[in-house]
């Protein structure tokens, strides 16, 4: 695989220095988009809570409904929308080389991504971080304890890079063993060849239901990681840069409001809140600078809910949800002690 | 002491421990001490292999469960069969609309039908019948699986596709009933047999003439939903790559390797180039290259539809290894063969199409076939690039919510998906090759 991974360095270096001219040269993403009449988003490899195939072949999950809002703002209708499934090794080439409009996958936000690649991180949606799931009987109740121990890691990821700062930090003698396939790597987890296994938290809660007993086993406290999430799009279109953020804001903002899919009618008609009118269109002229139609904050919300109404269906305690609870943690709202925050609608 | 004897010495029965069971037995698997301690183990380990399969695979599976949580409720040993019960769409056709699911089957029906003349005794011009599969199936199988608006040129396409389909399955007919072919019971059928050449042909051709127009006035009326090429998956996806790579590999291998053979420098030259670059390159390479490459060369806002890009690469690739196998069958063709072509005044289209060529494909076979397999299973590198081919569907199981971490199963159910198919293809290359040796043996 050496070689491929070469071959992906070589095409995103490539596509870096196209897009700078295609980004400064096109028409804008929005007039293309709109064009086309479908938006092309970009996610991933099914991976449970952020993007999944159901038995229909439908698409679901947090960042399908991200896709999913963007394609109701631009023309109120979530399903002018094409999800495109692309592997990891060729994520960025494809936005750069104008394959898709955005890219809504677990991209961890970082500066060489930002600045590097031709692309720009809109606003994030999941603050995601690596820890650690021991089984219960071992006793283990923190990281710190995992002293010598024999640790299940997938491999090319940063997971294995953020193990082995872990360790060498704390003194704690880790031993990796490498696995390409979550499924594989859960399946020697449990059948004992390792002392614990690490990843993503959102990802380990995924395996962890899984399990044939999840009561068994526990998820540390420690989260050794940053591993902020956000939709990316290509540098260079600073409207649909923004239209992509604001998306992300109305969602998080309509539940700070109080907005839901169920009560959105009846806000837009009713509510005397000024910040409300105005996100939902009823007064102001927030559209305009987004080059919007005047209702497209009320479309978001009606296609998919708001923030904590994803949340609830796909990463919390909902029939399609992987359970991770959202109380405390820094995906609540920042008016519960979490990070979730939007700017003013004004 | 008379050896020698007036009368014959009765036959006598053949040994014991040549004709029954337990002389076989015995002869075979318990001649000596290490052959019965070799046949007790391996007995004993087909035994736990086979009752550890049956166990988990059969008596304490679950076959019907709303999730897999439930399977585990009902049974936490046994196979979750439910889970590849339940995916069962979307392993065959991927994300195709549900609704329109019939307009894949008929296409694969309808290339069932177009094929099956070539299988028949006693049916003439199968060439030219595998000719319009090559050439005009496609069409007619492309536009019920792509649907949407048809162009001109698709129209045309179409129509001569649906008057080539219902000529030559008459033909197949008439000719399995009478060894004759449609033509000439046309002409008996309209009393023209003392007519001259010329005026049957014309007949004929107002015929053929007078179909086409009726054909195409009928699928003006008949059209179908557009279905994005991104919802085509699972093995639907996987045979329409893999088919045009194995449809277009033989005739562009032909052409590469006679290239590579030819005495005009600037075509050997340019063939053995083309050859050898895709041959010294991965097919995930290919892939690559062709998907998140080539759309960087091109003007801004074409965009390419990625499963064309696909398919060229894959017939590209196949070509190029078809044409390294054809050459080779080529060579062990003997000089006197060409020579003989050329005695009897054969030019070289002559020689290489009626005489080495037909002997060369016989000996190819086995590795035509065998390249064929390694192509189909070979399409399976597309779930890499984000088609969801059977591959990456029987993957995305173990991610879907209710069936979470169910990956064994749906695996499982994938290797005997893809054994029955290459078995069934390697069967039938055998068949074919006992048949057209048949002269070889006489």
């Amino acid at each position: 695989m050496k070689f491929t991974r070469l071959l992906t360095l070589a095409a995103s270096a490539f596509a870096l220095i196209v897009a700078g001219s295609v980004g400064a040269s096109a028409q804008s993403t929005l007039e293309i988009v709109k064009k086309r009449g479908l938006l092309r988003c970009q996610v991933g490899p099914p991976a449970p809570g952020f993007y999944n195939l159901d038995a229909n072949g439908e698409w679901y999950g947090s960042d399908v409904s991200i896709c999913q809002a963007v394609a109701a703002a631009i023309f109120g209708d979530k399903t002018k929308l094409e999800i495109q499934s692309v592997s990891s090794q060729v994520r960025f080439t494809a936005l750069a080389n104008g394959e898709s409009d955005l890219l809504s996958r677990t991209a961890t936000w970082t500066l060489l991504r930002d600045t590097q690649l031709g692309l720009d991180f809109t606003a994030i949606n999941f603050y995601d971080g690596q820890g650690f799931v021991v089984p219960k009987d071992t006793g283990i109740k923190s990281a710190l304890e995992l002293k010598g121990a024999t640790v299940c890691v997938l491999t090319g990821t940063t997971t294995e890079l953020n193990l082995a700062d872990f360790s060498r930090v704390n003194n704690l003698d880790i031993s990796p063993v490498t696995f390409e396939d979550t499924n594989v790597r859960n399946d020697t987890y449990l059948a004992g060849g390792c002392d614990a296994m690490t990843n993503d938290k959102s990802s380990l809660a995924a395996s962890m239901a899984a399990f044939p007993n999840p009561g068994d086993h526990l998820v540390l406290p420690e989260t050794i990681s940053k591993e902020p999430l956000a939709p990316a799009v290509r540098q260079g279109d600073a409207q649909w840069f923004d239209i992509v953020k604001w998306t992300v804001y109305v969602l998080i903002g309509a539940e700070e409001l109080g907005i839901t899919q169920a009560n959105v009618d009846d806000m837009r008609a009713n509510a005397t809140n000024p910040s409300v009118r105005r996100i939902l269109g009823a007064e102001g002229n927030l559209n305009e600078g987004l080059g919007l139609s005047k209702d497209w904050a009320y479309n978001i919300i009606k296609a998919v809910g708001n923030y904590g109404e994803i949340y609830e269906a796909y990463m919390g305690g909902g029939k399609l949800g992987i359970g991770i609870d959202r109380a405390g943690s820094a995906n609540a709202l920042w008016t519960q002690g979490g990070l979730m925050y939007s700017p003013p609608f004004r | 002491m008379a050896v020698l004897r007036a009368e014959r010495t009765p036959a006598r029965s053949a040994p014991l421990s040549e004709t029954s069971v337990l002389g076989w037995l015995r002869k075979n698997l318990f001649s000596s001490w290490i052959n019965i301690i070799l046949t007790i183990v391996s007995i004993y380990i087909i035994y736990i292999t086979v009752t550890g399969l049956w166990v988990w695979g059969v008596t304490d599976a679950v076959w019907v469960a709303k999730d897999r949580r439930d399977c585990f409720d009902i049974s936490i040993d046994g196979a979750c069969w439910a889970g590849v019960i339940v995916w069962l769409d979307n392993f065959f056709y991927g994300r195709y609309p549900r609704a329109e699911l019939w307009r894949v089957n008929l296409g694969g029906l309808l290339l069932f039908l177009w094929m099956a003349p070539l299988w028949l005794p006693r049916v003439k011009d199968k060439i030219f019948i595998g000719l319009t599969t090559v050439f005009l199936y496609p069409f007619l199988a492309g536009y019920f699986f792509a649907g949407g608006d048809k162009g001109l040129f698709m129209q045309v396409m179409i129509s001569l596709a649906i008057v080539a389909l219902i000529g030559q399955t008459l033909h197949a007919i008439i000719g399995v009933s009478s060894g004759r072919g449609l033509p000439e019971y046309l002409i008996r059928l309209l009393g023209k047999e003392e007519a001259s050449e010329a005026r049957q042909r014309h007949t004929l051709l107002a015929i053929l003439a007078g179909a086409l127009v009726v054909a195409f006035v009928g699928q003006m009326g008949w059209s179908f939903v557009g279905v994005s090429w991104t919802k085509w998956g699972g093995m639907f996806l996987t045979l329409v790559i893999s088919g045009i790579g194995i449809a277009s590999a033989l005739p562009l291998g032909i052409i590469l390797a006679l290239g590579r053979r030819s005495k005009l420098p600037v075509i050997r030259v340019l063939s053995t180039a083309f050859i050898e670059l895709f041959r010294s390159v991965p097919l995930i390479t290919v892939l690559f290259m062709a998907t998140t490459m080539f759309p960087l060369f091109m003007p801004e806002g074409f965009v390419l539809n990625k499963l064309v890009q696909v398919i060229i690469a894959v017939c590209l690739f196949s070509g190029c290894y078809m044409a390294e196998t054809v050459r080779a069958g080529l060579q062990a063709i003997p000089h006197g063969q060409y020579e003989a072509a050329h005695t009897v005044g054969l030019g070289y289209w002559g020689t290489m199409g009626l005489v080495v060529m037909p002997q060369a494909l016989k000996h190819m076979i086995p590795n035509i076939v065998g390249s064929f397999i390694g192509l189909l299973k070979d399409t399976t590198l597309v779930s890499i690039i984000g088609l969801f081919d059977v591959l990456g569907m029987l993957r995305a199981v173990s991610q879907d919510i209710p069936w979470r971490g169910l990956h064994k199963e749906p695996l499982i159910f994938g290797a005997v998906l893809f054994f029955v198919i290459c078995f069934a293809m390697s069967k039938y290359s055998r068949h074919l090759e006992v048949k057209l040796s048949a002269g070889d043996n006489r």
